[in-house]
């Protein structure tokens, strides 16, 4: 047994050493402790911001407005409330909208109190649909997209298939990557045209399962679908192009006076008499929003009246330069 | 008594044993071994493009070693008997290849850090300058920037966005250098205040495959990864001129290699040249309404810019030699760039080739190769040399730039890009490279995978990825990136 022990000593001293190499880090940096009484900048803060999202008041919900607390990821702009599993945070938020309309919602992942051997993580992530880079135009078309672009580190587990979850409908799809032996699962619902993605990915397809269980918890709007889904209630309409031809009675163009060469994605909610009601800039620097805002309040839209009474109206228009490329024509992406 | 024994210590065993094993992956280190991968090339030679090599066309390797000649030229301010005059008055260094040296020349920080040491060469005088606590001798070679201007008080001034170099060093106090006194920037405040932020050398091997990509393949290769369900949408920067795609530069802040030459020729070494005509003054100096004091202007003697075309020919009787140079220093730089080859990953060094084709796969697999871009297809036709042209791009970057979040943010605007956001960085010669970071503040990948993750980056998931493998398959694609 005394060599026995030995080769313990010995194994337990190589664990420890490859412990500490795996942490160490060695850090640059500077020396911040002369001039106590300087104010500092401070530290994890982005204080100088590029093109970002904005908006012209800050009452009126907008996709990224989302958050984590109590537990319950809710988000008023899609009506949507989640609440977490047990133990599962969100330890860091997600960057700005894309100006191809993309989000990230929510970064969910174990706490440090979680019990599981296992990790795996959920991202919600939105794609609005008048923005995409891809051809599609509903949630259903977008993971079929998805499925048939995927490449070659992945297998598909289970093709896009239409499943309820917490009685709506959404379309799920499962891919594996076998070196890595992760697992994703895609479930993808609209709202206010958007693709909302709740992608789980995980080694372990109990954990994964179990997640997507859970998500059976979770309040969606009414008509939410994999093909067409409004926000519900008084939520506006979303029609896609609606700000084009004969639609618009009077408008007057922003003036851009920096050259930029970004692309201004805008959201506008056009009130029932046909005025702009509220602008969401998904990404846009300072100047860019203000020209944009004072030109689309002197807009004037013929007002959208489905069935003899009029409603309000939500759509998309691209500043900057021209859209990269057209999406399908049709009326899809909207919920009227 | 002895199976309960047996099973006692094997239970201890994997008590103590597995939570070590569990985090056991680390960082292999500077992969050693053949410089770029590359056979031939030596510390102080490295290779060029194989048509440059083979001097197609007629004349480009000649072009190519005076650049690199050049490219290690060591510049004085107005003594230099060979005519490398036109140093400072701010300077970061005294030659490109002070700290574009690791692996070989034209790479990036060395292990042992020549900023350390300008005082104890004679570099710079030690009673007008000191060594700013953040240069040390085995710490990154940097330049810094204040992020802002800072107000009457001493104070960071949010109002007033600056984010230019502040160069390390002047030029005051040297034999050569007449009576100009400028101070070094306040760097104990701007560190005090949090105001200021680090860059380390890009490398610049292959950089004329890089350049030689159109928008179009750039902008193909974007609208593809589209739709990866890793939380990842990145952006390009342009080009204020032509309103192109922009991408050299930690922000992807320059469009060619003779921009990238010309502002580094001036900003680092202070010496102004055709592209940059003129002495640089500090951000601030400017701001102020003062500019440069006549006292430090035209301390070369040769007039402005520094750096001209030479409309005498010099060198050997070699017709190519003399066609060379006639070059200024910043063409001479930008066409040294452009020809250098990229480096050669191997397949079997660290870790052994299965390691490092499985850590291909895991790289792929988990994300990082939606903007880590493994290749480019493909360059245009080259009217410079026949190895641009026509080829793949191995850089692993898809050149956008992204959202790093709160971790990485430098709060430096540079064209489109914005505090937080990043240039893809080619990851071609990861394996022989020492520090990584815009700012190198870690020599160890590990951390470098790490910081990839905060609050506002686009990377968080893929690291969320990295974390969810085992530590042999960490162990793998650690292997991969030293491989590179």
């Amino acid at each position: 047994m005394q060599i026995s022990f030995a080769r313990i000593f010995v194994l337990l001293g190589v664990s420890i050493c490859l412990l500490a190499r795996a942490e160490g880090a060695p850090q640059g940096g500077g020396d911040f402790s002369s001039n106590a009484e300087a104010r500092k900048l401070p530290t994890g803060t982005i204080l100088v911001k590029g093109a970002w999202s904005s908006a012209s008041d800050s009452v009126t919900p907008v996709p990224e407005g989302g958050r984590v607390a109590n537990n319950v990821y809710g988000n008023k702009y899609f009506g949507l409330t989640y609440p977490l599993s047990p133990d599962w945070i969100e330890k860091y938020s997600g960057p700005p909208p894309s100006d191809s309309g993309y989000y990230v919602l929510a970064q969910i992942t174990p706490a440090g109190t979680f019990k599981g051997t296992s990790r795996g993580s959920i991202l919600v992530a939105a794609q609005d649909l008048f923005f995409t880079l891809t051809p599609a135009r509903n949630a259903l078309e977008l993971i079929h997209f998805s499925k048939d672009n995927l490449n070659a580190d992945y297998s598909v587990e289970e093709p896009p298939t239409e499943v309820r979850i917490g009685g709506h409908s959404f379309v799920r799809f499962d891919y594996v990557s076998p070196v890595a032996q992760l697992h994703w699962s895609v479930l993808a619902t609209e709202i206010r045209c958007h693709a909302i993605e709740f992608v789980v990915t995980s080694r372990d397809t109990k954990l994964a399962e179990s997640l997507i269980q859970g998500m059976n918890r979770m309040s969606l709007p009414g008509d939410a679908g994999a093909t067409l889904g409004s926000g519900g209630g008084d939520v506006p309409v979303c029609i896609k192009d609606y700000a084009s031809g004969e639609n618009v009675t009077e408008r007057v163009d922003p003036i851009f006076t920096e050259r930029r060469f970004n692309l201004v994605p805008v959201r506008i909610i056009i009130d029932k008499e046909g005025k702009v009601k509220h602008i969401h800039f998904l990404s846009a620097f300072p100047e860019q929003a203000k020209a944009v805002t004072d030109a689309l309040f002197q807009w004037r839209f013929r007002p959208y009246v489905p069935d003899g009474h009029p409603v309000e109206v939500e759509t998309g228009i691209m500043f900057g330069r021209a859209a990269r490329r057209a999406t399908p024509q049709s009326t899809s992406a909207a919920t009227e | 008594m002895e199976p309960i024994k047996r099973a006692s210590v094997l239970a201890i065993l994997a008590a103590l044993l597995l939570p070590g094993l569990a985090n056991a992956q680390s960082d292999p280190g500077v992969r050693p071994g053949a410089i770029n991968g590359q056979s031939g090339a030596t510390a102080t030679s490295p290779l060029p493009l194989a048509s440059v090599a083979a001097n197609n066309p007629s004349g480009s390797l000649e072009f190519f070693q005076n650049g690199l000649a050049r490219f290690q030229d060591v510049e004085s301010v107005s003594n230099s008997p060979t005519g490398n005059n036109g140093l400072g008055p701010r300077f970061n260094f005294n030659q490109c290849s002070g700290c574009h040296s690791q692996p070989t020349i034209g790479g990036t920080s060395p292990a042992t850090n020549p900023e350390s040491q300008v005082i104890a060469n004679g570099i710079v005088s030690g009673s007008t300058n000191s060594i700013p606590s953040f240069i040390t001798s085995t710490g990154p070679t940097r330049e810094a920037r204040f992020p802002f201007f800072f107000d009457a008080n001493g104070n960071p001034n949010t109002n007033a966005p600056n984010g230019g170099v502040e160069d390390l060093f002047t030029v005051s106090g040297r034999s050569d250098a007449g009576s100009c006194s400028l101070p070094q920037p306040s760097f104990s405040t701007a560190q005090s205040t949090n105001n200021i932020i680090f860059r380390i050398p890009t490398p610049v091997f292959g950089a004329g495959l890089v350049e030689n990509i159109d928008d179009s393949t750039l902008l193909a290769n974007h609208s593809a990864q589209a739709n990866n369900n890793l939380g990842i949408s990145g952006t390009f920067n342009h080009n204020g001129n032509d309103g192109t795609i922009s991408r050299f530069g930690w922000k992807a802040q320059n469009k060619s290699l003779l921009l990238f030459s010309g502002e580094a020729y001036n900003v680092e070494m202070g010496i102004s040249n055709e592209i940059f005509g003129q002495d640089r003054p500090l951000p601030g100096e400017d701001q102020l309404g003062s500019g440069l004091p006549a006292s430090c202007l035209n301390l070369s003697g040769t007039g402005y810019p520094e750096d001209t075309t030479n409309f005498s020919a010099t060198g050997s009787s070699d017709q190519f030699a003399q066609n060379a140079s006639i070059n200024s220093d910043a063409v001479a730089f930008a066409e040294f760039m452009r020809m250098l080859a990229p480096p050669v990953p191997s397949t079997t060094t660290p870790g052994g080739s299965t390691s490092i084709s499985n850590g291909r796969s895991l790289f792929s697999s988990i994300g990082c190769a939606t903007c880590h871009t493994p290749t480019i297809n493909s360059t245009q036709p080259s009217h410079i040399t026949p190895s641009l042209g026509s080829t793949t791009v191995k850089a692993f970057s898809d050149l956008e730039i992204h959202h790093m979040g709160t971790g990485l943010a430098d709060n430096v605007s540079q064209g489109g890009a914005g505090g937080d956001q990043f240039r893809t960085a080619p990851l071609w010669g990861l394996g022989q490279r020492i520090f990584f970071l815009h700012d190198g503040r870690t020599n160890n990948l590990l951390g470098a995978i790490e910081a990839h993750a905060s609050s506002g980056s686009e990377a968080t998931q893929v690291e969320n990825n990295f974390d969810a493998l085992s530590a042999t398959q960490q162990q793998d694609l650690l292997n991969f990136l030293r491989s590179l």
